[in-house]
């Protein structure tokens, strides 16, 4: 009994001092490594909106977005350029549209059925649909 | 009489030109005044703080002069929440608005989405 046990933490130490042992180490530690890298990447910044997809998503928005000096009928004011505005910005203003934490009735009806996705695509189309760049 | 009418004449021209909300600005006044909103919107009205969520600072440059001035109004009285803005404008006074609103909105930057290819 004692020499299998003794055996047994032989071939443990074995296995410890193998490249087994190290292969598995890097193993894990590369897969500690990527899920902590993934999970930075997931919650420090914002999923990547496809452009194209925005534009034909962002069609109804041009109704009103895309018409130089388009005021809101009252009160009046210009609704707001968004060409070359920080596509994250876009998304944070639907985002509270949405939520009901930034009220304007037009902007929060039309926010009501985007998805997450679909936000991320429109603002990816509207920041980078500038008069100078098509 | 003829000052009768002439003073009718103004205070039409004054009607009609004069927009209840918003005040005219001063270009001038509102980049001495834009020293405090530097530190997140830019040098020149292009944010280059890191997007974190909760707090997203837009680029203001080239924006609308009464896009501005409507949401520092709405950030003073509250309509509008934000835990940065709502104590910034907090202290502007109306004139202080047009002004900043006017300055930012004189700077290149923002430009309407556009239409058609």
């Amino acid at each position: 009994m004692l020499v299998a046990i003794c055996q047994l933490g032989y071939n443990r130490g074995a296995f410890f001092r193998s490249e087994n042992f190290e292969t598995a180490i890097m193993k894990a530690l590369l897969i500690v490594i990527t899920t902590m890298a993934l999970l930075l990447i997931a919650g420090g910044t914002y999923a990547a909106g496809d452009p194209a997809a925005g534009k034909t998503k962002a069609e109804a928005c041009l109704g009103c977005h895309g018409v130089p000096n388009y005021a809101n009928v009252y009160p009046q004011y210009r609704v707001p350029k968004l060409a070359g505005q920080r596509p994250e910005y876009i998304v944070a203003a639907l985002v509270d549209y949405q939520a009901g934490q930034r009220e304007h009735g037009t902007m929060q009806a039309n926010a009501t059925t985007l998805s997450d996705q679909d936000m991320q695509d429109i603002a990816a189309f509207m920041s980078t649909a500038g008069e100078d760049k098509q | 009489m003829k000052t009768t009418i002439n003073a009718a004449l103004i205070v039409m021209t004054l009607g009609i030109t004069a927009n209840p909300l918003f005040a005219a600005g001063n270009i001038e006044a509102g980049k001495a005044k834009s020293v405090t909103c530097v530190a997140c919107h830019g040098v020149d009205g292009r944010s280059t703080m890191p997007a974190v969520p909760g707090m997203v600072v837009p680029h203001i440059a080239g924006q609308y002069a009464d896009y501005l001035e409507k949401s520092l109004q709405d950030y003073r009285s509250g309509k509008r929440k934000n835990a940065s803005m709502s104590g910034m404008a907090a202290g502007l006074s109306d004139q202080d608005i047009a002004d900043l609103a006017s300055y930012y909105a004189s700077l290149d930057g923002l430009k309407v989405v556009k239409r058609r290819p």
